[in-house]
């Protein structure tokens, strides 16, 4: 379940992926290449200028047995959460 | 079993190349197994000596300039670069038709990111369970 903008806001991500300025597929290949660095448990931020990544990341989680867990919009970029689960 | 996508790569273009690279990497990103056939151009284009020096377009030749530039300005990663993150966080394996490989006179060594020459016959075995699979 998606979590509110404050609760994401006051998540302590372990690891934040900056794949601003990429395009498709950039910043769901680099959320593949860093997920591996989060504990399970833990929570990976992806920054992205698409809001396409969104969804495409929602997926992802989805597919691959993760939580996307929300997402944040920001002034020219959006902040998504996911949780690590295996 | 991971879901598995198979794709034939006849064309050695970079405009499919570049389609191409983004689906396979893709669908490695999302846990799938993706096994890449090449044949004729796929194989010349995969070539240690072609691979980076090819801008070949197989649509709106007249657009290919304004392409490129738009590409380069977007900081958009070649295609080749791509398929190669793609190959090292993911499960890619690229075949290269031994037929087209004899044509090219060319061994497994001459080739970019190849991990094998294949026979058709194998290949078409290999992939029959895909759930999907592209021709380019």
């Amino acid at each position: 379940m998606s979590m509110s903008p404050d609760e994401l806001k006051n998540l302590k991500p372990d690891k934040v992926v900056d794949a601003r300025g990429t395009s498709c597929p950039g910043p769901l290949l680099e959320a593949k290449r860093n997920i591996g660095q989060v504990p399970v448990g833990g929570v990976m931020e992806v920054l992205s200028s698409d809001a396409t990544t969104v969804r495409n990341l929602q997926a992802w989680a989805k597919k691959v047995g993760h939580e996307y867990l929300g997402h944040i919009e920001e002034a020219g970029y959006y902040r998504i959460f996911v949780r690590r689960k295996k | 079993m991971a879901d598995k996508m198979a794709i034939v790569v006849f064309s050695g273009s970079v405009d499919r190349l570049l389609g191409m690279s983004i689906l396979a990497s893709s669908a490695a990103a999302m846990d799938w197994e993706v096994d890449i056939f090449l044949q004729l151009w796929g194989v010349y284009a995969f070539k240690k000596d072609v691979m980076k020096e090819n801008m070949n377009f197989s649509e709106f030749e007249e657009l290919k300039d304004a392409v490129v530039k738009r590409i380069q300005e977007l900081n958009f990663p070649m295609w080749y670069d791509i398929l190669k993150q793609g190959k090292e966080t993911g499960n890619i394996h690229i075949y290269a038709c031994s037929t087209a490989a004899k044509a090219w006179n060319v061994t497994k060594d001459d080739l970019e990111m190849v991990d094998d020459l294949m026979e058709a016959g194998e290949f078409i075995e290999k992939v029959r369970d895909a759930k999907l699979s592209f021709f380019i």
